[in-house]
């Protein structure tokens, strides 16, 4: 077959001066707060999302703290610490901003620049052979209103929201209860944090979009691309066409709140149905931008250590594309019980049950890319094998909810709780796992403990399961959500769930060393660690790769089928 | 910056343009999003979405008479009022059997129990939520707002009619009654605007 | 428009209803509460709007010689005490299978729902999971690399392709047949004549107003933890006034919001539906049997979110009827008794439920 890519190498062939030229450096402040490099902006994005993951899994806990036993425990006390009252509604308040914080905290803060900041940086230029982004600046833009946004976020925590300091309208943020139902700034702040943070990955989007689209390496057509780079590239499409609506629907909240407006109320012709119409259609995409590029490194991985190219290539990057735009038509699958039509239930039921199928693809594409595999289970694939089944356990609950007729029993119930958290916390979580123990050799040039990633693995993987499978039973039972007390009834699972949750933290103490012992005692990574079954660019690179990669493009030619990115020679 | 140096000029180039146009296409998204607010609107008025009502002319209401077969149905009144609204607001009657194409007329009892006079304006929808582009209103009270001296009462009227079509549509099967529900909102103009006189 | 049908089947239901309660523990105490014979004679009519049904829709055991013994006014109505385990969610320590899973349901609707989870949706889904596990163990053992040292080359299978995106369609047309049933059964309308109920959210409690049935208005606040121990019934779930509804009739329950979205939801009816301001929702539900049925706002309306339960009282419609005479108001095409007081408690919890009259 041709042989294409001659001097490609970068680390043999002209190894030395180019290594010179390509490891070149700013000084620190100019490489952190001005950095241009896509790297450094993922790893800064990387870093924020574990800061902000440790803030939004500690209101976790404690929200589970507090619901362990019936009644008001601390509630009190966490409404005199924030600088409230101590009265009981002012203590039932901080709850509601517990619940909020925490959801827009894990959604916009942790899942999202993690996955798309994180990973998408580090990896969509790798991948596809490109030297950096394609709006360098613009990245770093990105980065830095992201971090405002966090910050807007945390402040609002601290100043007047109505019944007590921060904003206690749920991740929602439904009118008329964010509107007329809370007075004071916080909501105000809470708002303008996601308009930071929208704004940010709207920029994001774009840039990724111009990336895969333009700067691809020769021959590394669309078809070739890996299914991590598909699944960025569906994501960012979903970013740049769901988030202007948020964008929007915010601002009229905002307006609303201060200038009088009425898009969203009724004394003034409004109507706060239409503002949960826009917030699905911009919500029920942004659960498939937090869960896509999971799919993605799943596939990477998965088809790495079986040794293996991936079962179905295009059925997968398809199957992406068809989630993507499902997800655009089934919003208010979220809204069953607001008041619709017989018609429209209808519809919505039928088009949600829809994704299952792509999904369903998906799941059993990777099984049999492990189908006739030799796999090695290293903790990366681990972390993916967990994610597999835990998803589908997640992604079957759907179906449930999918029934418009039976989700009247379950809307709003610790049933959905469980489902989310499902997808999301083992299935977003898990993936992100997955993917920082593939690539953290990569990214540090130095390999972790396989030991500490796999009891990280086990204790995390039984903690989730503990918190999140008895919510199941305490959906079906009748246990609303985003309630900070019960029914003595519902004691037991609530119990188990906390117990569940003290495994989960306890199993972040190994995530950590592991980190700690890597960074300080961990033996040098080769440029590919993990052996044969990496095919994809970014593993003919020196582990970390130089600071300016690719500055003479990788070629891929026609001997790689789209399993297969390295170059001829290599 | 990235040194992609020997083919950046065209590159730069066409990545603006790629960019651009997400760009764009994100602004046509967050324009859709606004716009959404209108179209909403007008899309409920035209469909009955979510138990809107239609506005009907004198020649529609006539037509409806016209096609009337002289079946009946059942119509009940609802009537609230939103939080800081300290009106008393009632339907006459809590229900009414009317010709189905008929026309109609209900009327609502209106009374400003506060000491100040206060403007008014009332939403609307029927249930069940398929009989809305079946329920016309030929004049209502709720199209315009409503003033109320301190104490004043006034008996409102609403002149409609059910369009003799919703016996062709299968989703009105079995429909036995519809609710017409009213709810009366504070106004949003200023409280201290001049007092104007409606009614 | 069928309505004479719909009524002779209401009335039919009435008196199914009122011989169940008769093997209930609970019709004791309606032979004690009765009403005035003209009440217990439009009792059964309750669905039978502005003509008198005949003797036949009478309760069997309730004459109205017997009937007419007590007299309107204070103390005729009890709240009913509620049964361990019905309408309510049970714990693990009474039974730990019951706490896995719904509620036992109490309407028709809520009835199939439950049958359609348990028998088609549960088993599948199950299924699907125990596949997946199954199959991703079996690569384990099968294809790890000490059993499988040389991987295969595979990547395309268009059979086993077509089998697995076939597949699941079809299992989701086979879920999307009673589901599609079900939501048209949760859709059927309510007959002209069904009692109608309004609820109302508030921030943090709702307010019941019976349209035809004179001028009642019941404000229900939740129980404190030691009223609801005094009166036996589950904390957070115990409120000071329920919504008395009659049983084993359709009942069009309405509901709307005064400032934010709140959401009336009882798990033991399959029945949850918002209550937005400014626009008025409605379903039908017809509750099998009298009991106390416990829900919670199910939409996040602001701090007291948590402490707003719903509870309804479901009675044979005899001792129906007597709650509402007791509360002053009248049952439909009965001239109006005398104008009733509306009742509107402080927001503290209180004790005594039957406060009205």
């Amino acid at each position: 077959m041709a042989t294409t890519a001659e001097g490609f190498d970068i680390h043999q062939d002209h190894g030395h001066d180019a290594h010179d030229h390509a490891d070149h450096k700013p000084g620190f402040f100019a490489r952190w707060f001005m950095s241009t490099n896509h790297k450094d902006i993922g790893t800064m994005y990387l870093i924020f999302a574990i800061i902000a993951g440790i803030v939004g899994g500690a209101i976790s806990g404690i929200m589970r703290v507090e619901l362990q036993e019936p009644g008001i425990q601390y509630l009190q006390w966490w409404a005199e610490f924030m600088g409230g009252g101590s009265d009981l509604n002012t203590a039932l308040h901080m709850w509601n901003v517990f619940i909020t914080a925490h959801g827009l905290i894990m959604v916009f803060f942790m899942v999202m620049p993690a996955m798309i900041g994180g990973f998408g940086n580090w990896f969509v230029p790798l991948m596809i052979g490109a030297p950096d982004m394609a709006f360098p600046r613009m990245n770093n833009v990105s980065f830095w209103l992201t971090v405002a946004g966090f910050v807007s976020l945390l402040f609002s925590l601290f100043v007047p929201g109505g019944t007590g300091p921060g904003a206690g309208t749920g991740w929602t943020v439904y009118a008329p209860l964010s509107t007329s139902g809370s007075v004071g700034p916080a909501v105000d702040f809470a708002i303008f944090s996601l308009h930071l943070a929208g704004a940010g990955s709207i920029l994001g989007a774009t840039n990724f979009i111009t990336t895969i689209f333009n700067m691809r390496a020769p021959g590394m057509t669309l078809h070739k691309m890996p299914l991590f780079v598909w699944s960025v590239l569906v994501t960012a499409f979903l970013l740049l066409l769901a988030l202007p609506v948020l964008a929007a629907a915010i601002t009229m909240l905002l307006t609303d709140r201060n200038f009088g407006t009425t898009f969203f109320n009724p004394a003034g012709g409004g109507d706060p149905v239409l503002y949960q119409h826009l917030f699905w259609f911009f919500g029920h995409p942004e659960v498939y931008i937090m869960i896509l590029p999971g799919f993605g490194m799943i596939s990477q991985i998965v088809a790495t250590f079986s040794k293996k190219p991936v079962f179905g290539y295009l059925g997968m990057a398809y199957a992406m594309v068809a989630i993507g735009v499902v997800g655009f038509i089934v919003w208010a699958h979220h809204m069953y019980t607001v008041g619709l039509d017989v018609n429209t239930k209808m519809y919505f039921t039928a088009a949600t049950m829809v994704i299952a199928v792509p999904t369903g693809v998906k799941i059993f594409s990777w099984i049999a890319t492990m189908w006739g595999g030799s796999i090695s289970f290293k903790s990366p694939m681990v972390w993916s094998m967990g994610f597999i089944f835990l998803f589908t356990v997640g992604g079957v609950t759907g179906v449930v909810l999918a029934n418009g007729g039976i989700d009247d029993n379950l809307h709003d119930t610790y049933y959905v709780v469980a489902h989310f958290h499902y997808v999301l916390s083992m299935g977003a979580v898990f993936s992100m796992f997955a993917g920082f123990y593939y690539w953290f050799p990569k990214m540090s040039g130095r390999m972790h403990s396989e030991l500490l990633s796999h009891l990280h693995f086990w204790t995390f993987f039984v903690g989730v399961n503990v918190i999140f499978f008895p919510q199941h039973f305490l959906g079906m039972q009748g246990m609303p959500r985003r309630y900070p007390d019960y029914a003595e009834a519902f004691h037991f699972w609530h119990q188990i769930s906390s117990y569940g949750y003290y495994i989960m933290a306890g199993s972040m103490i190994f995530f950590f060393v592991n980190i700690l012992y890597a960074l300080m005692a961990g033996k040098k990574a080769e440029a590919n660690p993990w052996g044969e079954g990496a095919t994809t660019l970014e593993w003919t690179l020196p582990s970390p790769p130089p600071y300016h990669q690719f500055e003479t493009l990788p070629v891929i030619t026609d001997a790689h089928d789209y399993h297969d990115h390295r170059p001829a020679t290599a | 910056m990235a040194s992609a140096a020997p083919a950046s000029e065209p590159l730069a180039r066409s990545n603006l343009r790629v960019g651009a146009l997400a760009f764009m296409g994100a602004l046509a998204m967050l324009g859709l999003g606004y716009a959404s607010v209108p179209l909403y609107r007008l899309f409920c008025q035209v469909t009955g979405f979510g138990g809107t009502t239609m506005v009907a002319s004198e020649s529609k209401a006539a037509a409806a008479a016209a096609a009337a077969t002289g079946q009946k149905i059942s119509i009940r009144f609802d009537a609230t009022s939103a939080m800081g609204m300290p009106w008393t607001f009632e339907p006459s009657q809590a229900t009414d059997t009317v010709t189905i194409g008929e026309r109609d007329i209900a009327t609502y009892v209106a009374r400003n129990d506060s000491d100040h006079t206060i403007t008014g304006v009332a939403t609307f929808n029927v249930t069940p939520e398929q009989a809305g582009k079946y329920f016309n209103k030929v004049q209502c009270f709720c199209f315009t707002e409503q003033t109320l001296a301190p104490g004043q009462e006034v008996t409102m009227p609403v002149l409609y009619f059910v369009d003799p079509a919703m016996l062709e549509d299968p989703n009105m099967e079995g429909v036995e009654q519809i609710t017409l529900s009213y709810t009366f909102h504070r106004a949003e103009a200023p409280q201290d605007a001049a007092p104007r006189s409606t009614n | 428009m069928g309505q004479r049908d719909t009524r002779m089947k209401n009335a039919f239901l009435a008196v199914i209803a009122a011989g169940l309660a008769a093997f209930m523990p609970l019709s004791a105490a309606a032979q004690d509460v009765a009403a005035p014979a003209a009440t217990a004679a439009d009792a059964g009519a309750v669905e039978g709007a502005q003509t008198a049904p005949g003797p036949e829709a009478l309760p069997g055991n309730l004459t109205p010689a017997e009937a007419g013994a007590a007299p309107a006014g204070e103390g005729v109505y009890t709240p009913m005490a509620p049964t361990k385990g019905k309408g309510m969610p049970t714990s693990y320590q009474d039974d730990p299978v019951k706490s896995l899973t719904f509620q036992d349901q109490y309407s028709a609707d809520g009835e199939y729902a439950l049958w359609m989870h348990d028998v088609i949706l549960l088993p599948v889904i199950t299924a699907i999971s125990l596949l997946v596990l199954g199959l991703l163990l079996y690569v384990v053992v099968r294809f790890n690399r000490r059993a499988n040292p040389v991987a295969s080359k595979t990547t395309h299978n268009t059979m086993i392709e077509v089998v697995w995106t076939i597949l699941p369609v079809i299992i989701l047309v086979i879920i999307a047949v009673p589901s599609i049933t079900l939501l048209a059964r949760q859709y059927e309308t309510p007959p002209a004549n069904a009692v109608t109920i309004k609820a109302t959210g508030y921030q943090w409690y709702w307010g019941y107003t019976y349209p035809d049935h004179g001028e009642i208005e019941v404000v229900s606040n939740m129980l404190d933890e030691a009223a609801a121990a005094k009166s036996g019934e589950p904390h957070q779930l115990a409120v000071d006034n329920r919504m008395v509804v009659p049983a084993g009739v359709p009942l069009r329950i309405q509901t709307t919001a005064s400032d934010v979205i709140h959401a009336f939801a009882v798990p033991s009816l399959w029945f949850k539906m918002d209550a937005v301001p400014g626009r008025l929702n409605e379903k039908m539900l017809t509750i099998k049997q009298p009991g106390v049925y416990y829900g919670q706002c199910s939409e996040l309306c602001g701090a007291r979110h948590g402490y707003m339960p719903i509870a309804i009282e479901a009675l044979p419609p005899a001792e129906f009827a007597a709650w509402v005479k007791a509360q002053g108001g009248s049952m439909p095409g009965e001239a109006a008794s005398e104008a009733a007081p509306a009742v509107r408690p402080a927001a503290d919890a209180v004790a005594a439920p039957a406060d009205a009259g």
